[in-house]
């Protein structure tokens, strides 16, 4: 019955974090957006968790749970601690509106499918349908970054970004190596609170945390 | 050896965070820079025996290529440490302790990283430490906390995590290639490249192209250099030395490595034209930007897009002279830069300004830092009797051999304009009477004396190719698979 069902609840669960990308694309304050990157965690740790039940695996299981444990602990608490600092609930300040925004994220949902259709064609395992799923995440998460000014969105783009990367690991592999899992939890833990400190630089040295000001370094 | 050789680093690193005494702060750096030297020598040293050393259960694991890299890598990582002693005492006195604790350690957290990404086998924990040489410097760059440091750093981060995510795409791309058709397979180097006849080889193209933006944005490849003359420029000046004349290469490593795989699995004609073209494009670029530059730091980081340019072209042209001289090219650039990089700091402490134009008389206000900043300029644009001659004519010698012969025309006119276009710049500094309010004198005088070995060096790269240097180069091109025709 899990064998037969199991590819189904794969796939869902992408879609549904697919969906969590769309919800921070549109939601536009800070703590919202921080929530959203934390229940998208949620879904990924999920996810993981049914791969491990699927295939046995107890490497998997530790790894969902050291992820539950970052990503959805302490990664959200960092950044709910820069937003009450900085004390900015306001606008996001995306350079696209919301609608063009969508139509542009809906065209790289598209570029995903067209891109990543050879790997799920020739990958025999049975969670390969959804890998262009996860490069979606990947390409979206990318947008965010580039789209949006303030630097604490970026971040979390970033974070949505390294979510997807985990995702088209998971799918396309089955996770890589513990030992490799954790080194790369290791350097985003630590990414996170170099950022979240040049965050306050950034605020201390320019009144703001708007990545636009940073703009003195040219040719 | 191994493990003495990456604990070293880490080691100093830990102790500079219970250390207080600055005295013994120095102490520690010092000794843990030339103890590494000592160590990276004798592990080069039996690997050129023929040995193959490993640790951790194959984790760890050193072949020529990798021997090569380790002694680029702690030779310059003492020169750098041994000139940032007395720099950062001329920067911060003892009332800025936490700032001189913080440059030590991560210094060796820095070279901790770069030594991790050149000795492991397994390339999920290269790519870890690749990202972690990103985390260690970001830091450094910011060490003024000015707001262009800030933004440089910034920048830095931000960019180079991007990039680097997308190489670990293509890695988890590869090691899927290599589960589905070799059954269980390790996430290995050298299991990948065992398998590498049997891969999927439209796995492998899409693979490598996520490799080639993602480590390419950390060798400073254009059109992914962006944040690299900003953050080269920001740094410290030993931090500097370092990023431009090593880290690159570390970036350069991974690409090697990946572009050898991808030789096997899709054919040698696949990765060779991409190297080639984006070779040709950052040397381009850095043309384009050197030939009016203002900033004399920025002038040495866009001068380090050139020079990762002409590597990337001689990895693409191939055969047995291309990826020698490429080799070499790694090599000569690393002696050259950093002792620039290095000269640029004694220029910055004496004028206070980056800015070329407010640099005047340099020839007359500190002799000594001018004679050894134009002779190693002149290295750098590939005058003989450096080494830097040798490695671009052997480049573009297989150029000829293997490629069109207007990429090698293009090649080096964009090489001419650099060369004039730098040599403007210098000579803007060097001469003319320096502004009444710079002393007379060298600054750091004896700071200054481990650079003697880079010029040395260059001086017997350009002369002779020692029998020493030949093996030691043919055990990495034996790694790449590349032999003599």
């Amino acid at each position: 019955m899990f064998t037969i069902l199991f590819p189904r609840l794969v796939t869902l669960l992408s879609f549904a974090m697919l969906g969590t990308a769309f919800l921070l694309i549109v939601r536009r304050d800070l703590a919202g957006q921080v929530r959203i990157f934390a229940m998208q965690s949620v879904v990924l740790a999920i996810l993981a968790a049914a791969v491990a039940a699927f295939t046995k695996s107890v490497e998997l299981t530790s790894v969902a749970l050291v992820l539950v444990l970052l990503k959805v602990f302490i990664i959200p608490r960092v950044l709910n601690r820069a937003v009450m600092k900085i004390g900015l609930q306001r606008a996001a300040l995306p350079y696209l509106g919301t609608p063009a925004t969508l139509v542009v994220c809906g065209g790289l949902v598209v570029i995903a499918f067209y891109v990543m259709a050879p790997v799920a064609a020739s990958n025999p395992l049975p969670t390969a349908e959804a890998i262009p799923i996860a490069f979606a995440g990947v390409l979206i998460g990318f947008f965010v970054m580039v789209n949006r000014r303030r630097a604490l969105t970026q971040i979390l783009g970033f974070l949505m970004l390294e979510n997807s990367i985990f995702l088209l690991a998971l799918l396309a592999t089955y996770g890589v190596p513990f030992i490799v899992e954790m080194g790369v939890f290791l350097d985003v833990l630590v990414a996170v609170l170099i950022m979240e400190v040049f965050i306050y630089r950034i605020k201390e040295n320019f009144d703001s945390i708007e990545v636009d000001r940073l703009g003195r370094l040219k040719g | 050896m191994l493990v003495t050789l990456l604990l070293t680093p880490l080691i100093a690193a830990a102790l500079m965070a219970l250390v207080r005494p600055r005295a013994w702060l120095e102490f520690i750096h010092a000794l843990a820079a030339v103890g590494g030297l000592a160590v990276g020598l004798i592990v080069a040293v039996r690997v050129w025996r023929g040995d193959v050393p490993a640790a951790i259960g194959g984790l760890l694991r050193a072949d020529g290529l990798s021997a090569l890299m380790v002694v680029v890598i702690t030779l310059l990582g003492a020169i750098a440490a041994l000139y940032g002693l007395g720099y950062i005492r001329a920067e911060y006195d003892d009332t800025h302790l936490t700032r001189v604790r913080s440059f030590f350690g991560l210094f060796h957290l820095f070279l901790f990283t770069m030594l991790l990404a050149v000795t492991t086998d397994n390339l999920g924990i290269m790519w870890v430490a690749i990202e972690g040489t990103t985390l260690a410097t970001a830091f450094l760059v910011n060490l003024h906390n000015t707001p262009r440091s800030l933004e440089a750093a910034y920048k830095y981060l931000i960019l180079s995590s991007v990039g680097i995510a997308l190489a670990f795409i293509g890695t988890a791309l590869l090691y899927y290639a290599g589960a589905s058709r070799a059954g269980e397979i390790a996430v290995n180097w050298t299991s990948l490249r065992a398998a590498a006849s049997s891969l999927n080889p439209q796995v492998v193209r899409l693979a490598f192209a996520f490799i080639l933006v993602g480590y390419g944005t950390k060798a400073g490849l254009a059109p992914m250099h962006t944040w690299l003359p900003d953050a080269h420029s920001e740094a410290p000046a030993p931090i500097s030395a370092l990023m431009s004349g090593v880290l690159l290469n570390v970036g350069l490593y991974a690409l090697m490595r990946f572009k050898t795989i991808a030789d096997i699995a899709v054919g040698a004609n696949f990765a060779g034209p991409w190297f080639v073209g984006i070779g040709l494009l950052s040397l381009a670029v850095a043309a384009v930007f050197l030939v009016r530059q203002r900033n004399y730091k920025r002038m040495l980081a866009y001068s380090s897009v050139e020079h990762v340019g002409i590597i990337c072209m001689g990895l693409g042209f191939g055969g047995y002279w291309g990826v020698l001289g490429a080799l070499l090219h790694v090599i000569n650039h690393a002696l050259s830069k950093s002792l620039l990089f290095l000269l640029s700091g004694n220029i910055l402490l004496k004028y206070q300004t980056t800015d070329i134009r407010r640099v005047r008389g340099l020839l007359r206000a500190s002799p000594l830092t001018a004679g050894a900043f134009l002779t190693g300029i002149l290295a750098l644009i590939g005058l003989p009797p450096f080494g830097l001659f040798m490695s671009e004519f052997l480049i573009f010698r297989a150029g000829l051999e293997s490629g069109p012969v207007w990429v090698v025309v293009l090649g080096i006119t964009l090489l001419v304009v650099v060369f004039a276009g730098m040599l403007s710049s210098v000579n803007q500094m060097l001469y003319g009477a320096p502004f009444e309010k710079v002393e007379h004198g060298d600054v750091l005088r004896w700071s200054l004396a481990p650079i003697v070995v880079n010029f040395t060096l260059l001086l017997v790269l350009g002369l002779t190719l020692p029998h020493a240097v030949t093996e030691a180069l043919e055990a990495a091109l034996r790694v790449l698979g590349v032999t003599h025709a």
